[in-house]
């Protein structure tokens, strides 16, 4: 019975954060096709800005909070204008976009290297203390996590479903053409998603690093994670990735638990690959099932 | 086919004579490297430029050639020249089975499966810590786990070749291989194959129509591919004499895509062209190294934006301006000449 | 040609095509207030290519397109649409994964369209009653006829003063052709400018105002569609007909 509950607990606490890292990413992926590999990175520069506005320039927590979101907002928006704008008329948008930000994230990584070092650091924008759930510590900050990434899914979701805005970002990505007849400025809504979603990761990034430490390359796993979460939960459901992310922190914590905590990566990724050859869209996605 | 073996023998003679007219440790060194990756890339571009299939999983392809053959060695006491060919041919049935779990999807899908492959296997290989067996009082892991896999020894050249040589003998191992992994990708992308994936690309509707099958044609690149570079990776792991984790590294893999991306998707010549332009690159920022990767990703950013066709789609293009403004001027003189040198 | 105050659009010299291969060879034609005007002649001659020009979403190498007596060459699509030039493209280009009210409202999705949106809306939903009852379908899911009448209420919640309809009977049964038939004829009682491309003449004798013929780029005839039988060897050339 503790066990269950000890598992229960870690699971939770693991799902919650992949659920946090999951947000910015499946919003630019699911909503306008941009599979961005510099995700990661934006995730950093949010938890590094919290860091040197708290640090340097002795910020409240709130407000560093502030500053940490302006920078996301500023790295998705430079993504954009560097970026993604030149690309949008190129035949492969797909995969050039992926290669493309992977070279963001190489220059993320060193110029946040070169300017904090490779050591860790602590995150000083934080809840400090915690609560003992079965025998297990449970930080508040993992609470304030699951309670964030609900809320921020929902919300994304809500401004998805039921906003002019939201609905200008669907017709974007199931008819560009369209989109543009109806009178919808489709660059403008590819600025607006990207920089919606480094915002998201930039507060990710922060809530992610109180419970790790920062470190230049502390984006990376968090990603793979919430890519592996899109993947399951298929593209572009909200509600779908949230499951899909509780649902893989609870396997992972318990193979953790059972098997050794070096099985856990493996076994998820196992299931991922049993999941797509079951579905290719994802256990919650709707794509038709192409021919070739 | 002509033309590339006329572009390919040039640069054949050229690397057979370098060693020789350069016998130094350092030049010897970087080239017998650069033939190994180059090896890998010209396999990735035929995976990735012609078939379309966006698979980061090269690097796990090769590790895998690289692990089989130094645990071969290690634990059977194989030689090296025949654990290499099982280490190839490792190598491809990997290759196979990442292959039929992941060509049914589209194309992200591929990319994040195939690096998830990547990254499990690192972690694997960096988490072994249980006992495999006793050297003297350390304890050693079957992967080599950190430290890495070694005590396979080599390929034995410096038991075959005079001191003075016995550098070249990998050297010329490794051009081998890199040699045979390009004529393969020649005659795949000249070959009836080649072709049919020209013809997805072109019109998937008629390629289809005509019973042109992706999944059956991906899937043998796919495996094939990952023969020469799983030699590759024996190569790398016979030269080095340990086999490590730092293969799997994101950034190795990342070094790998720019030298593909860099030279030139879906060309013959481009991860040659890539390889080479790389390694220079490499070199010549040694001196900034702390700023590698912001070089690195400005690099990708740039081609991709500016330059998606890379070098050798530069090169190619300033070939054709070259010929057309040759014929022109020749047009100018006599008309009619041109014409009939056309038939 | 036309030239005077009532001109609602027109295209001068327009010049355009993809990547190397030229679509438009200097087209030239005039749409007066009210007008129902209808361009004929063979396929890939490049009357979507014209549409498409007009209304932003492919950008013309040359020549001069004014819409109200202001030139709009060059400028986006969506800049185009809040002018008042609604374009109802060929294949409908439904938004497959929303509702039909969703993509009614997209229709609606500039801010002086939205303003009017509810009343637009009763309008539409009266013009074709099929949609209000299927208003919570989701748009993938519907008949041929079905969405085509989406395409055009989409278009018509825009709200504007220029209608350009690619092909309307395009792939439809005949009774579904007939219905967006009549529901072109009572758009245009309701005042639009319609600019509409067809391949069946017999289906435009009775409406059109007026005929343009189309080929290899250029307009080669003009004239009242009943003339246009007078004129077999056009027919004969250039419908096959």
């Amino acid at each position: 019975m503790n066990t269950a509950v000890q598992i229960l607990v870690s699971g939770l606490t693991l799902g919650a954060m992949y659920a946090i890292s999951t947000i910015g990413l499946s919003l630019a992926w699911g909503a306008v096709g941009v599979l961005n590999m510099a995700q990661g990175g934006f995730l950093v520069i949010g938890g590094y800005a919290a860091y040197a506005g708290a640090t340097y320039l002795g910020l409240s927590a709130p407000l560093a909070l502030a500053l940490s979101a302006l920078a996301g907002a500023a790295v998705g928006a430079a993504t954009y204008f560097f970026v993604i704008r030149f690309m949008l008329d190129c035949d492969n948008f797909e995969t050039n976009v992926i290669i493309a930000t992977v070279g963001l994230a190489l220059i993320f990584e060193n110029v946040i290297l070169q300017a904090f070092g490779a050591y860790p650091l602590r995150q000083p924008v934080r809840i400090e203390g915690g609560v003992n759930i079965a025998a297990t510590y449970v930080p508040y900050e993992s609470i304030a996590i699951l309670a964030a990434s609900v809320t921020a899914m929902m919300a994304v979701a809500w401004v998805l479903a039921r906003t002019r805005m939201g609905r200008a970002i669907r017709a974007v990505s199931q008819n560009r053409a369209a989109a543009l007849l109806m009178g919808v400025p489709v660059n403008t809504v590819y600025l607006q998603v990207l920089t919606i979603s480094g915002v998201l990761a930039a507060l990710s990034g922060v809530m992610l690093s109180t419970i790790t430490t920062l470190a230049p390359t502390m984006g990376y796993d968090p990603m793979l994670k919430a890519f592996i979460v899109c993947v399951v939960a298929g593209l572009g459901n909200m509600y779908g990735a949230l499951y899909a992310a509780f649902a893989l922190g609870i396997l992972e914590a318990s193979v953790q638990f059972f098997l050794g905590v070096r099985f856990g990566f493996p076994a998820m990724l196992l299931l991922i690959i049993l999941t797509l050859v079951w579905r290719p869209y994802g256990v919650f996605g709707r794509g038709v099932t192409q021919r070739f | 086919m002509r033309k590339d073996v006329a572009i390919g023998l040039p640069l054949l003679v050229l690397a057979i004579v370098v060693p020789f007219a350069w016998p130094t440790r350092y030049v010897v060194e970087e080239m017998t490297l650069f033939f190994i990756w180059a090896a890998v890339v010209t396999q990735w571009n035929l995976v990735f430029g012609v078939a379309g299939v966006f698979s980061l999983a090269q690097m796990a392809i090769f590790a895998i050639g690289g692990y089989v053959t130094g645990m071969l060695g290690l634990y059977l006491g194989w030689s090296l020249w025949l654990a290499m060919f099982a280490g190839g041919l490792a190598a491809v049935v990997f290759s196979a089975l990442v292959g039929v779990a992941c060509l049914r999807l589209r194309g992200a899908y591929v990319a994040l499966l195939t690096l998830a492959i990547t990254q499990t296997m690192y972690l694997l290989i960096i988490t072994d810590t249980e006992c495999f067996y006793m050297e003297g009082v350390t304890c050693r892991n079957f992967t080599g786990g950190t430290r890495g896999l070694t005590g396979y020894g080599d390929f034995g050249f410096h038991q075959l070749l005079p001191h003075k040589y016995a550098a070249f003998g990998d050297y010329f191992l490794a051009l081998a291989v890199l040699c045979t992994a390009t004529a393969f990708s020649v005659f795949i992308i000249r070959s009836p194959v080649g072709l049919a994936f020209k013809a997805l690309r072109d019109n998937t509707v008629y390629a289809i129509s005509r019973g042109i099958g992706r999944f059956k044609y991906q899937l043998l690149v796919f495996a094939a591919s990952a023969l020469f570079t799983g030699l590759a990776g024996a190569v790398y792991a016979g030269h080095f004499r340990v086999m490590g984790a730092n293969t799997l590294y994101l950034s190795q893999t990342l070094f790998l895509l720019s030298m593909m991306i860099i030279g030139g998707v879906g060309q013959i010549w481009g991860p040659l062209l890539g390889a080479a332009a790389l390694m220079l690159v490499d070199e010549a920022l040694k001196e900034v190294v702390e700023w590698r990767l912001l070089g690195l990703g400005l690099m990708l950013v740039v081609f991709v934006v500016v330059w998606p066709k890379g070098l050798a789609g530069g090169v190619e293009a300033i070939a054709r301006r070259w010929r057309r403004d040759s014929v022109r001027a020749f047009a100018a003189v006599r008309p009619e000449e041109v014409a009939s040198a056309k038939e | 040609m036309r030239d005077d105050a009532s001109t609602v659009l027109e295209v001068r010299g327009l010049v355009a095509g993809y990547q190397d291969h030229e679509v438009l060879r200097g087209m030239s034609l005039a749409l007066g207030k009210g007008e129902l005007v209808t361009l004929i002649g063979p396929n890939g001659h490049g009357k979507t290519t014209l549409l498409r020009c007009i209304s932003g979403l492919v950008r013309p190498s040359g020549g001069e397109i004014r819409f109200g007596g202001e030139s709009i060459v060059g400028r986006r699509a969506n800049e185009i649409v809040a002018r008042g030039v609604v374009h109802i493209p060929q294949g409908d280009l439904l938004f497959p994964e929303m509702t039909v009210a969703d993509n009614l409202m997209m229709g609606a999705y500039l801010p002086s369209a939205n303003a009017a949106a509810e009343t637009r809306l009763k309008e539409v939903y009266e013009l074709l009653p099929a949609l209000q009852e299927r208003r919570f379908q989701i748009a993938s899911t519907l008949s041929g006829g079905e969405r085509r009448m989406l395409a055009i209420g989409r278009g018509l919640m825009s709200g504007g003063q220029l209608l350009l309809v690619d092909e309307p009977s395009l792939g439809l049964a005949p009774i579904a052709i007939e219905h967006v038939y009549s529901v072109i004829s009572s758009l245009r009682q309701r005042g639009w400018t319609i600019l509409l491309v067809e391949e069946n003449v017999n289906r435009i004798i009775d409406i059109a105002d007026r005929v343009y013929l189309l080929d290899a780029g250029r307009i080669v005839w003009e004239g009242a569609p009943h003339t246009l039988f007078d004129h077999q060897e056009l027919l004969e050339v250039y419908l096959g007909s």
